[in-house]
């Protein structure tokens, strides 16, 4: 029978009567001595009838079922520890046999499939492939893509990336927002401007909460003569201020309010006419306010920098599009802080004096002469650009290559059509103006058949991520003529090939060969696992050439994109679908019980994530790390919040952990411990899922229907442990609930903004709180409320009393840690779900990886030397 | 050498040898230091020179080769066209404005006490609020020494209207004020 039945499901011949027979040996006699008393007809606790349960492995939902059991006895939560157990021979006989048949079954069951299916990119995949292929770093398009879906964790799977006539319709809109940016229409250049603004120059609104006493115009590091701060009266007219030069005389701006939901400061006197790359240059300083005198800061304050999306009349969308970066501002010495990046059209910066204290002085009695504390200045904002090191700029030369550009004479071009330009509107009030109309220009060609063949030979390849047959070309060709019959120009004729070619199959999805990868589709596979984008012009080399498979070429490639600056793009993406970073602003804390959140923090909480993963891997350190660290990434803010002193200043840096600290590895992180929370309480439940699903690769089932939730008290009477006890002792609840709950017991220890905690807010009941290191300006109405016991059980009987405890409990397992990273990488980078019959593969991955000392960059590297990966 | 004085649009025409020179009423002179700031704004205006300036009334006499200065203009448009250049050259601080009729010795002059910012251009604000005002003729404000002065026709307005205006752009003003 042993032999018999396997053949029988090769052969796809099973009769039910044999399906339903009782479980061969030896793993009938196993279930039979140590699983039917509690999983038979009469007992099926867990819902789970063992002596029902077909031996059908063709059947998804049965061939799940026996995984499932699997993977508990081979964990060894089954047979349960109170139980009689079973002799090693027997356990390991049942085991075997078990998973014997599953592979059988599934690796028939995959034989003839694709594995990875076809996908298209997601829309961060296509923005960084149209961002590297024309040189474009920030081109924006992912924003105007429909959303991606999500399916084993990660938006790179095909079963989420449906595509529906509106991502058509949007691919069409976005390659012709990409070529009109690429195309070079004019002889040379943007003229280069630079210009020094202040953040209140011309009035407007920064102006306007200055005169109110949200901030003072300085002079020489101290309040301004000619504009005194707002006093117990308000200045009069801002018009009559702006017409005096009040706010166009060289002074530094210093605020005492951070952006709010009423408050978005930015230079307004800079509003982007031609997308490019800018030189951004500012300088800061932070003082110490005292009703009217400037002192000395406390510390070294930080201010944000973001790009700010104007829209409609200029008026709108004032609030940030994104961070550039958080820069410091030390006390009473002006730095100045100098970064390119890509500006688009009608972008400009907005400034945040991020690191104070939600304060508003506005028209309150008093004002700025009424106010002690901090402030945060800047001097100036330097901005100059756009800056072209070539012309025509390398997104046209990848398109037209060397071509002339030539002006258009309508005269010279009888029966043709003219390329069309389109208007560009500048709104709000920049003062930085259009260069002056230089006239029709566009590339031109003598031979344009000739030409466009080369240029598509030359384009497509590169698109398409591998060599294109010369009919694929042809096609093109065909198209480029027929425009030119229809009376085209050469740059519309080429610009329509163009923009089907950006549109097309090749370049929105990701083709591959059936079985294992050529070198095309690896090097593809490569980039857009540890770049989120297409090949470069090296990978690009070694796969022509054939040598990209090679182990140690491929082991050279891995390391250099590791080391490049794109590879952040995998930390982000990455960390943002695994630990769940994308839903960091799911949810705003209540301001009552944690007045001290600020969205400061909680970036800083997402770049301490993201810096930790990148330690880990930069350094090579091991899976434990996972979970356990003498180390974090921190910043000011953030070892501020974590209560660890020696740290100032914005940038992210190693930091020695005190040998007491609660901190260390992921779980104990501000961010995980944010996302797993709902803004007001934490529950062990979601938390433990997370721990469970996420780190250890064990998610627990979803509970049964109709199960109630735990509503949160935060009125402090009772506990969420003692409100979940009740629940935990119901024999259905009970078995799930012993394995869920103890990760989230020990994260009990923090609250939904990460802060460690000895007892729970409250907003009712209490004793009063002890300010800590929450800022003096800020209030405080949360009471402190009952004690936090962060103590508990784990289902194999050991116990921990605290974090620290669990901590060294969880690190034990660092095979289950490696294991489950081994997974999600893999699932991320091949774009599928793991199979049963891919175990053996990725069990190979983990091994090799501990022969050589655990390290999570090791990982990366044996994943990709993998079949796993290799393989379609 | 001739001299001979015309009137123009309510402000004097004097010519010599050189450029004739004109009277005109100044708006924005709230404060004595504003003298200099004409000065200044009158630099960007080239042909146009301050011969002298009677701060008390807000009168100047300024000369310029209206031909030249404002070429093409009508004599009863060039006020207007100087009003035009000057409010651009210092943005819309001064003003020209033909001469107040009412003869000086029948003007009244009052003073009203005011606190708050020690600021120039919030003393604009102010000055702005009272010269606008119908039977004003010149306006002072320095928030430095706490006062508002200006010269009124008290057939047109009084002290109690100035001292709403002022209040209603939120003005402090103590509980006494000279008549």
């Amino acid at each position: 029978m042993r032999l018999q039945l396997p053949l029988c499901l090769l052969a796809g011949t099973t009769l039910p009567a044999l399906l339903h027979a009782a479980a061969p040996a030896p793993l009938g006699a196993f279930l039979e001595s140590h699983c039917h008393e509690c999983h038979d007809a009469d007992v099926h606790k867990g819902d789970l009838d063992l002596t029902a349960l077909a031996m059908d492995f063709n059947r998804p939902e049965t061939f799940a079922r026996w995984v499932k059991v699997f993977d508990r006895v081979q964990s060894g939560e089954m047979p349960p520890a109170k139980k009689a157990r079973p002799s090693l021979k027997q356990m390991e006989g049942a085991q075997l046999w078990l998973k014997e048949q599953l592979l059988t079954a599934d690796r028939t069951h995959l034989q003839n499939l694709a594995r990875t299916g076809v996908r298209r990119l997601t829309r961060a995949e296509y923005e960084n492939t149209v961002r590297d292929l024309f040189d474009m770093p920030g081109i924006a398009l992912a924003g105007e893509l429909p959303a991606d879906g999500s399916a084993h964790g990660f938006d790179k799977n095909s079963d989420a990336l449906d595509i529906s006539h509106v991502n058509l319709a949007k691919y069409l809109e976005a390659a012709d927002h990409t070529l009109d940016l690429a195309i070079a229409t004019r002889p040379e250049p943007p003229t280069v401007q630079k210009r020094r603004i202040s953040l209140a120059n011309r009035g407007g609104f920064v102006a306007h909460i200055i005169m109110n006493g949200d901030g003072v115009l300085l002079k020489d590091k101290k309040p301004d003569p000619d504009f005194p701060p707002a006093g117990e009266q308000a200045h009069l007219d801002q018009g009559a201020h702006e017409r005096m030069g009040s706010f166009t005389n060289g002074s530094s701006v210093g605020l005492f309010r951070h952006e709010d939901e009423s408050v978005s400061p930015y230079f307004m006197e800079h509003v982007t006419i031609y997308p490019g790359l800018y030189r951004l240059r500012t300088s800061l300083w932070s003082f110490q306010w005292d009703k009217g005198v400037v002192l000395p800061a406390p510390g070294t304050g930080a201010a944000r920098l973001s790009v700010v999306q104007l829209t409609g009349d200029g008026r709108g969308g004032q609030h940030p599009s994104y961070v550039l970066g958080y820069y410091d501002a030390p006390s009473m010495d002006s730095q100045v802080h100098e970064l390119t990046t890509w500006l688009n059209h009608n972008e400009i910066i907005g400034f945040n004096p991020a690191s104070l204290a939600p304060v508003a002085i506005y028209s309150r009695k008093g004002r700025a002469m009424a106010f002690t504390g901090p402030g945060i200045a800047v001097d100036w904002l330097e901005v100059e650009g756009p800056i072209h090191p070539q012309w025509p700029p390398a997104a046209h030369q990848v398109l037209f290559d060397n071509l002339p550009l030539t002006e258009w004479i309508p005269a010279e071009h009888e029966g043709k059509r003219a390329p069309v330009r389109k208007k560009i509107r500048q709104i709000g009030a920049g003062m930085n103006r259009p260069d002056a109309d230089k006239g029709l220009w566009t590339v031109s060609s003598k031979d344009p058949l000739q030409d466009a063949d080369r240029l598509l030979a030359r384009f497509l390849p590169k698109a398409f991520r591998r060599p294109v047959e010369p009919e694929v070309r042809q096609e093109y060709l065909a198209r480029v003529e027929a425009r030119l019959k229809a009376g085209d120009s050469f740059e519309s004729a080429m610009r329509y090939a163009y923009q089907a070619a950006l549109c097309s199959p090749d370049f929105v999805y990701l083709l591959e060969p059936p079985g294992p990868l050529d070198d095309f589709a690896t090097a593809s596979r490569l980039s857009y696992f540890l770049w989120n984008s297409q090949p470069d012009d090296r990978l690009r080399e070694l796969a022509s050439k054939g040598q990209l498979r090679q182990p140690e070429v491929l082991r050279k490639e891995v390391e250099r994109l590791i080391q490049s600056p794109r590879f952040e793009r995998f930390i982000e993406d990455f960390t943002g679908q695994w630990l769940k970073l994308r839903s960091i602003a799911a949810n705003d804390p209540d301001k009552k019980l944690y007045p001290e959140f600020s969205p400061y923090l909680q970036d800083c909480m997402v770049a301490e994530t993201r810096s930790y993963f990148h330690e880990l891997i930069r350094s090579n350190l091991d899976a434990g790390h996972l979970v356990k660290s003498d180390f974090a990434m921190l910043n000011q803010k953030l070892a501020t919040h974590y209560g660890i002193p020696g740290v100032t200043g914005t940038q992210m840096r190693k930091v020695a952990l005190p040998a007491d600290s609660p901190r260390g590895g992921f779980l104990t992180q501000a961010a995980i411990l944010k996302v797993t929370a709902n803004g007001t309480t934490t529950s062990p439940v979601p938390r433990g899922a997370f721990v469970m699903a996420r780190l250890l690769g064990q998610p627990p089932d979803p509970p049964p229907p109709n199960t109630p939730a735990v509503e949160p008290d935060v009125r402090g009477a009772s506990t969420i442990r003692e409100q979940l006890d009740k629940h935990r002792h119901e024999t259905s609840c009970a078995s799930c609930h012993a394995r869920i709950d103890p990760p989230g017991f020990a994260l009990e220890a923090f609250d939904v903004i990460g802060g460690f905690r000895s007892r729970y807010r409250s907003i009712g009941e209490g004793d009063n709180a002890p300010r800590g290191a929450i800022d003096p300006l800020i209030g405080i109405s949360f009471k402190l409320g009952p004690a936090v016991d962060a103590s508990g059980e784990l289902p194999d009987g050991r116990k921990f009393q605290d974090i620290r405890e669990f901590q060294s409990l969880l690190v034990t397992q660092k095979d289950l840690l490696l294991r489950n990273l081994a997974q999600q990488l893999a699932i991320y980078a091949t774009g599928r779900d793991l199979a049963f019959s891919d175990r053996p593969a990725l069990e190979l991955i983990v091994q090799r990886t501990q022969a050589q000392g655990g390290g999570i960059r090791t990982l990366l590297h044996e994943l990709v030397q993998s079949p796993l990966f290799q393989t379609r | 050498m001739l001299s001979a004085t015309l009137m123009l649009d309510g402000g004097s025409l004097c010519a010599d040898e050189a450029a004739p020179t004109f009277k005109h009423r100044v708006t924005g002179l709230f404060s004595p230091d504003r003298e200099q700031d004409l000065r200044g704004v009158l630099e960007q205006l080239p042909g146009i020179t301050l011969q002298s300036l009677d701060y008390a009334h807000a009168e100047a006499v300024f000369q310029y080769d209206p031909a030249v200065v404002f070429k093409g203009t009508k004599p009863e448009d060039i006020a207007k066209r100087f009003d035009e250049k000057i409010r651009a050259a210092s943005s819309n601080t001064f003003g020209i404005q033909p001469l107040y009729l009412v003869p000086h010795d029948q003007l009244k002059s009052v003073e009203i006490a005011v606190v708050g910012l020690d600021c120039k251009a919030c003393s604009l604000a102010a000055y702005e609020t009272v010269a606008k005002i119908e039977g004003v003729t010149q306006a002072t404000a320095s928030f430095r020494e706490g006062k508002v002065t200006a010269l009124i026709d008290p057939a047109r307005t009084n002290q109690a209207a100035l001292e709403k205006a002022l209040k209603k752009k939120q003005v402090s003003i103590p509980s006494t004020s000279k008549p």
